[in-house]
Parts: C-alpha cells; sequence; structure tokens
C-alpha cells in the first residue's frame, strides 16, 4: 500500500472516573493513493455523543470512499473540494438523523466536532468544524495546519450538529509536497502532540513516534499509540479523550 | 500490549486559563478574627490549587481587596502555580461600587492580554465578598455585573459573610443572589472555590463546569 496509517483512541480521565465511554472516535480509508481519514470527538454534553462520533466519522470516510472508487478523483481532489466536503458532512448529518430516529434519541445528542483529510501525491485538504487539530508535512516551518475554532471559552466549541455548520466548515488545501504526511487528532491530544506556538508538531512528541513507526506492524503501530495516548502522564495535560491518526506516504 | 513508545516526550504544549477574581470586603469591620481567616483562607486557596496539576497550571488570579479611604488594591494576574496570597489589612470604608468596576475591566483586559498571546481561556469567575454594605455608589456597578453575567462574561458568586453582612444589597450583583457564609467557614469556602476552579479548568467541550455543592460553607438559612 502507498499509505501507512496508525489510529488509536484513548479514554481520558474524567471518562475513567465518572464511567462515561471513551466519545472520540476515527475512520480511515485508502483508495488507491488517497488515503482518507477523519477524527470525530463527541460533546461532552451530548448524551449519546460516541455513536455520533462513530457514526459521523465512518459516514464521511464512506462518502468520499464511495465517490473515489467511481473514479471521481477531481471533484475529490480538485477544484470544487469545498462543495464535496460540504456535500459529505450533509451526508454525516443524514446519517445521524437517521441513527437518532432510529435510536429515539435527539439529534443534538449525537453531537461532535470533526477534523478529517482527503490527501494523495498529487495534492489534498484538511476539511475541519470545532476543535481538534490537523499537521499536513511535520518538517518545521513546512506545515500545514487547522487550528481548532472555538467560542469565546475553550470549552465551547462548534458541532456537526449545529444549524450553522456550513458557516463552521473550514477547508485547507494541501500542495503535493505538504501532503504526503498527515496527523489527526482530538482536542485531548493535541496539548502535547502540537507544539507551544501552534504551529506544527512538537518535535519531542512526533519523532519518537515516527522511529517506532517506521518498523511497527499495524498492530504494533496501532498499540503502540493507543499504550502511549493512555499513559497516565496524560492524566496531568488533559481529562479528556485523546485520539491521534498518523498517515504516512510511503 | 505494546508498550509506551519509546523515549516519548509528553508534556503540556497548551495554553489555556481559568481566571479567578477575588473581590475581597477588607473594611473596618473585618478587623481581628475575620481578616485573620480571610488570610487563612486565601493560604487554603492556594494550597488546593496548587495539589492538582492541571489547576495550578490553567488557574489565573487576581485579588482586589476593597476598604480604607475608598482604597481598591489590585494585584497582578498570577498563575496558580505562582500565586503568592496576598494579606491585606482591614480598615476604614467599603467601597463595593469602585471594586466591582474595577473587578470588571481586569476581566476583559485579562482576556485581551490572553487572545493577544494566543491563550484560550475559560469563562471567568469573579468572587465578591463583604461583611456589611457598600459606602459608595454601588447600584450602577450592581447592575453592570449583573449585565455581564447575563452576557456570559463572568460567572458571579456574591458571598456575605457574618450576620451584620446586608445580604440585600449584596444579592444585587449577581441574577443568583447572594449566598450567606456559615459562620467563619472561611476554609470551606475557599476550599470549595478551588474546586469550582478545578472543575472549569477542566471543563470539556459543549460542557458547563459542574461546580461543587455550596452546603460545606453556605448558611442553611435564606438570609
Amino acid at each position: 500500500m502507498p499509505w501507512k496509517v496508525f489510529a488509536a483512541s484513548a479514554i481520558g480521565k474524567n471518562h475513567i472516573d465518572t464511567g462515561i465511554p471513551c466519545q472520540d472516535d476515527f475512520s480511515y480509508h485508502l483508495v488507491g493513493d488517497v488515503f482518507v481519514g477523519v477524527v470525530c470527538d463527541g460533546a461532552g454534553s451530548a448524551s449519546h455523543s460516541e455513536i455520533g462520533a462513530k457514526a459521523c466519522s465512518r459516514s464521511v470516510v464512506d462518502t468520499i470512499t464511495a465517490k473515489l472508487e467511481k473514479g471521481e478523483t477531481d471533484s475529490v481532489l480538485g477544484v470544487c473540494e469545498r462543495d464535496f466536503m460540504v456535500f459529505s458532512v450533509e451526508a454525516a448529518r443524514a446519517k445521524l438523523q437517521s441513527v437518532a430516529d432510529e435510536s429515539g434519541c435527539d439529534f443534538k445528542d449525537l453531537s461532535c466536532t470533526l477534523v478529517g483529510c482527503v490527501a494523495s501525491p498529487k495534492g489534498g485538504c484538511l476539511f475541519h468544524i470545532g476543535d481538534g487539530f490537523a499537521v499536513a508535512d511535520f518538517d518545521e516551518g513546512e506545515s500545514v495546519v487547522s487550528l481548532p475554532e472555538n467560542g469565546e471559552y475553550a470549552n465551547e466549541t462548534y458541532f456537526v450538529t449545529a444549524a450553522e455548520w456550513q458557516s463552521k466548515l473550514r477547508v485547507t488545501p494541501l500542495p503535493a509536497a505538504q501532503a504526503g504526511c498527515v496527523a489527526l487528532m482530538s482536542d485531548g491530544a493535541a496539548p502535547f502532540v502540537i507544539n507551544k506556538g501552534r504551529t506544527g508538531m512538537y518535535k519531542p512528541f512526533i519523532e519518537p513516534v515516527l522511529r517506532y513507526l517506521s518498523s511497527a506492524t499495524q498492530d504494533e503501530g496501532d498499540s503502540g499509540l493507543k499504550d502511549t495516548l493512555s499513559d497516565e502522564r496524560t492524566y496531568t495535560i488533559t481529562g479528556d479523550d485523546k485520539t491521534l491518526m498518523v498517515a504516512l506516504l510511503q | 500490549m505494546a508498550g509506551i513508545i519509546p523515549d516519548v516526550s509528553l508534556i503540556d504544549n497548551s495554553d489555556e486559563r481559568a481566571p479567578l477574581v477575588l473581590v475581597l470586603d477588607c473594611s473596618g469591620s473585618m478587623q481581628g478574627p475575620p481578616i485573620e481567616m480571610l488570610h487563612a483562607g486565601l493560604k487554603h486557596l492556594d494550597e488546593d490549587l496548587k495539589a492538582d496539576p492541571i489547576t495550578a497550571t490553567r488557574g489565573r488570579i487576581c485579588v482586589i481587596a476593597f476598604g480604607g479611604d475608598d482604597e481598591v488594591g489590585v494585584t497582578d494576574w498570577q498563575d496558580a502555580m505562582d500565586f503568592e496570597p496576598p494579606e491585606p489589612e482591614a480598615s476604614g470604608r467599603t467601597p463595593t461600587g469602585k471594586a466591582i468596576r474595577v473587578a470588571l475591566e481586569e476581566i476583559e483586559a485579562q482576556k485581551e492580554e490572553l487572545r493577544a498571546a494566543g491563550v484560550s481561556y475559560k469563562r471567568p469567575i469573579l468572587m465578591l465578598m463583604s461583611d456589611g454594605e457598600p459606602t459608595d455608589e454601588w447600584e450602577s456597578a450592581a447592575v453592570e455585573c449583573k449585565a455581564a453575567e447575563a452576557a456570559n462574561k463572568v460567572t458571579v458568586f456574591a458571598i456575605a459573610i457574618g450576620p451584620d453582612a446586608n445580604k440585600q444589597k449584596l444579592d444585587q450583583f449577581s441574577a443568583k443572589g447572594a449566598v450567606r457564609m456559615d459562620g467563619l467557614k472561611f476554609k470551606e469556602l475557599f476550599i470549595w472555590l478551588s474546586r469550582s476552579v478545578r472543575a472549569v479548568s477542566k471543563a470539556v467541550k459543549g460542557e458547563t463546569a459542574q461546580l461543587p455543592a455550596i452546603d460545606s460553607w453556605a448558611s442553611a438559612g435564606t438570609n
């Protein structure tokens, strides 16, 4: 495969202590030389947000994958990429609505944020609603980042389920030179994965990770990430769930 | 189990703050045990904030002491881990109105400063404590305070200390009204306050911070 992708979610200390499930989820898929990945972070205030995060991440990846499999690569990677991301999130919202109808919960009970990427050797884009973080290209000064977007206060963010989601959907184009190495993460992981200036990856974190992943099997890579994200040292940094996906073009 | 990836650094690079402003009545009537207990209470606040690593990093404190000849003393903002609890003296009058106006200005100035530095923040807490009643023009300050609370700019707690505190006037500073402290439970109050800052520090998205119950220090009566 042209891409190696490793990903893991680890439940946050607050959720362990209160018996709440991990509300982060992720999904990814490879179509030829195109990587499609999404991380969703369920709202702490929403009662079934772990279901929402799972359904949303899968739906967005499925929609984009289906398009790519039909050979319509240009509509994904070409000039109309924003329109296509709007379409993909619309499909995910429809999916969330049907999940809500089936399970008898409210649409807003499934609230989650979304940060995703479509990348190929020819370029791609990052797309994002709410908090979380995306970085393409880990070399200092070269990175393209998609920053978290919050309300005035750090605990107020925007969700896929919000009425104004379209105006909160941000799409950042990725030049080919930056599209070969991408990290997507939830806001629980960002404090120790991202550098202080929020311009790219934090070297003392990502360099050992990349070294380890370079010779890791899929299983070793995923569980190494999971164990690292679960490490007790993260408890003093965040009480929140932590998800990290790293996609590396070979 | 693969175990932790070797040599990985796990440190907090994020910058986030949970601001707290204390607006403390240090008028003449606080002399004696009350001011001493207030000093001790601030030390308890300090210890408890520092006891939790996330709160020690994120808590940010400004202490405003009012009294004297309508004087309002303001400390610099300090991160909880660097907080040095002041020991304000008790004397003079009770310029509550002036102190609240200064507090509201400090909060907005602090937000501005944090924004400029790229630091995100939680909704600030303003705690007003008084054992008497305002001696200055306080009504418009109370209106401003309530409006700031209604506009989501700040969380306000008004605390009446001792039997002579005019709770009816303090009630005007928050839509929630004021709460009378039971006896001189300064320690319990400040531990509660620290735990509230802790809850705010850790509040995650879409969640309003769930603050601890006040029954450890609040008087059961309504006045």
